[in-house]
């Protein structure tokens, strides 16, 4: 579904993506893991098209994403979970959910979405007058993954979903976006620092380093790779 | 009696304070509404008000498109439509200059573009102030009404007190309401609404919503616009103007939308009419030349006493 190739970002001279390839079929999950800094919210937001290509192409069921522009994204039926949720802090959260839903799809949908995203997130529906702002981090994590729901997307981008969280709050996180997985069918490319939890949710992963992806491989590789179990898992040989 | 002269100066005083707030405060909720968007400090946004009131004045007067209404009602319908004309002409100015120093482009430089904003909107202050000039001449215009000179006349029951109110100024004071209430409708319950804020409240996140920024950014300036011309079209029914007549204004606008907190749109319109309040109210005790003076105290001892403004929340937005 989504197929990047030979994709490359810098920033003012500064190579943040080199020659990254990467493909997300449709129904997978796909983690991509690594430490901070490897540039993994920079594709991100390269596939959003907030940041600029160098080179390379990102294709979205063989169209050319790189030639549409930004805002008319989402409508192609990608949704960005950002990095620190980015919730609207001042709409309500119901406003927030009706803002993700600014797609065509998402608006045709929305009865169903909602009801949805309210079984899924059943805090959400009791707060749904109250300032985003005001919500606890936990909280703002479901309503920007709410949000992305909301959109009807085809694929779902969730950027570090658990960070900052409390280790219980987060678990809760991880264990929702396997159900949207499991039971939506939806299509989701996931990054984040957690690499234990990230690579036993996925079909397939890919380790990001310094802007180049070092390995890849279905769920089993990964886990069983020395340098993976060294660096990430803290398991020894 | 001594206090019941008294008595009659202050509500009087106190009557056309609140028409005359009104429609200060509709001009400030034109540039608040821009600011809070868009974050742009608009220094043209008195000139604005002024097309507002050459609008009004050629529907009514000059070219009599409006004419057919009568005089009663024709100055308040060009005030109204000098918003629709004022709109398109803050669209084109968004599309062909402010878009250029503002919107997503400037949200990640160091001065979130704001030295290039200043420079841009005063630069479109002189060049409509002076357009103005040659387009319309230096003679001051009025859009007349005989309702300017007659009043409601209501007995307060105390002694022979009696307030008189201004017909052209409360039906201005109305109109001016209803299109606050209008706008605070649109923002608050419609999805363009709703687009608008969020895109205020958090551009990169609205962006990946698929709402377009720029566009939003388009929309709100040419309102912005818009509703301070509706204002200028209000105040060409009541008070003769020049091209010039924006410097004027920019000063109360500005006071009124500092009074309520920047960004805020309801405090906007309560700094307005509290501006409207203070300036006739001063009338009482000062000299007409210090009216000014006396809205510059008030705002000065807002400043010091309560900075984020009377509605402004003081941590919203960094």
């Amino acid at each position: 579904m989504l197929d990047i190739e030979d994709f490359s970002v810098a920033y003012g001279g500064l190579r943040a993506l080199s020659g990254v390839s990467l493909s997300v079929g449709e129904g997978q999950l796909v983690a991509i893991v690594g430490p901070n800094g490897a540039g993994k919210s920079t594709l991100f937001k390269a596939i959003s098209g907030i940041v600029p290509p160098v080179s390379g192409s990102i294709r979205l069921d063989g169209r050319d994403l790189l030639s549409v522009p930004p805002a008319r994204r989402p409508h192609l039926g990608i949704a960005h979970v950002p990095e620190g949720r980015q919730v609207f802090k001042t709409l309500t959260v119901r406003e927030n959910i009706e803002m993700g839903a600014y797609t065509e799809a998402g608006r045709a949908r929305f009865a169903q979405t909602l009801e949805r995203i309210h079984e899924l997130f059943p805090i959400l529906y009791e707060r749904a007058g109250q300032l985003a702002g005001t919500l606890s981090g936990g909280e703002q994590q479901m309503l920007a993954i709410a949000r992305g729901l909301a959109s009807a997307p085809r694929l779902l981008m969730l950027d570090e979903p658990s960070m900052g969280l409390a280790p219980a709050v987060a678990d809760m996180i991880f264990e929702r976006i396997s159900q949207i997985h499991r039971e939506d069918g939806l299509t989701i490319l996931l990054v984040e620092q957690r690499v234990a939890e990230a690579l036993e949710l996925c079909d397939r992963g890919y380790v990001l380093e310094t802007g180049r992806i070092v390995l890849d491989g279905p769920f089993q590789t990964l886990i069983n790779d020395d340098r993976v179990r060294r660096a990430y898992l803290g398991l020894g040989d | 009696m001594e206090w019941e002269i008294l008595l009659e100066n202050v509500l009087n005083a106190l009557a056309a304070g609140i028409t005359i707030g009104c429609i200060y405060g509709l001009m400030c909720v034109g540039l608040s509404l821009i600011f809070g968007i868009m974050r742009v400090v608009n220094f043209a946004q008195g000139d604005l008000l002024m097309l507002g009131a050459y609008a009004a004045f050629y529907l009514v007067a000059a070219w009599g498109v409006l004419a057919f209404l009568g005089p009663e009602v024709a100055p308040f319908a060009g005030a109204i439509l000098a918003g629709p004309i004022v709109f398109a002409v803050g669209w084109l100015l968004h599309r062909w200059i402010v878009a250029r120093v503002s919107g997503l482009r400037t949200v990640a430089s160091l001065d979130e573009g704001h030295f290039g904003q200043l420079i841009v909107t005063l630069g479109i202050a002189l060049i409509l102030q002076n357009g103005g000039l040659i387009l319309f001449g230096s003679m001051p215009r009025a859009v007349r009404t005989p309702l300017s000179s007659s009043a409601w006349m209501v007995e307060t029951g105390i002694g022979d007190a009696t307030i008189f109110l201004n017909k052209a100024r409360v039906i201005s004071g109305l109109a001016a309401i209803l299109v606050v209430v209008a706008l605070y409708w649109l923002l608050e319950r419609t999805r363009l609404g709703k687009a608008l804020r969020a895109a205020a409240d958090n551009p990169t996140a609205a962006t990946y919503m698929g709402i377009d920024v720029d566009r939003a950014h388009r929309i709100a300036f040419a309102l912005g616009s818009g509703i301070t011309a509706v204002a200028g079209g209000l105040v060409a029914s009541y008070l003769s103007f020049t091209p010039f007549m924006g410097l004027d204004f920019v000063v109360i606008m500005y006071a009124g939308v500092v009074l309520g907190g920047m960004g805020s749109l309801l405090g906007a319109f309560w700094g307005g009419l509290t501006i409207g309040f203070v300036q006739q109210i001063s009338a009482l005790v000062l000299p007409p030349q210090l009216q000014n003076a006396a809205i510059f105290v008030v705002f000065l001892l807002i400043v010091v006493l309560r900075p984020q403004g009377l509605f402004g929340r003081s941590a919203e937005r960094a």
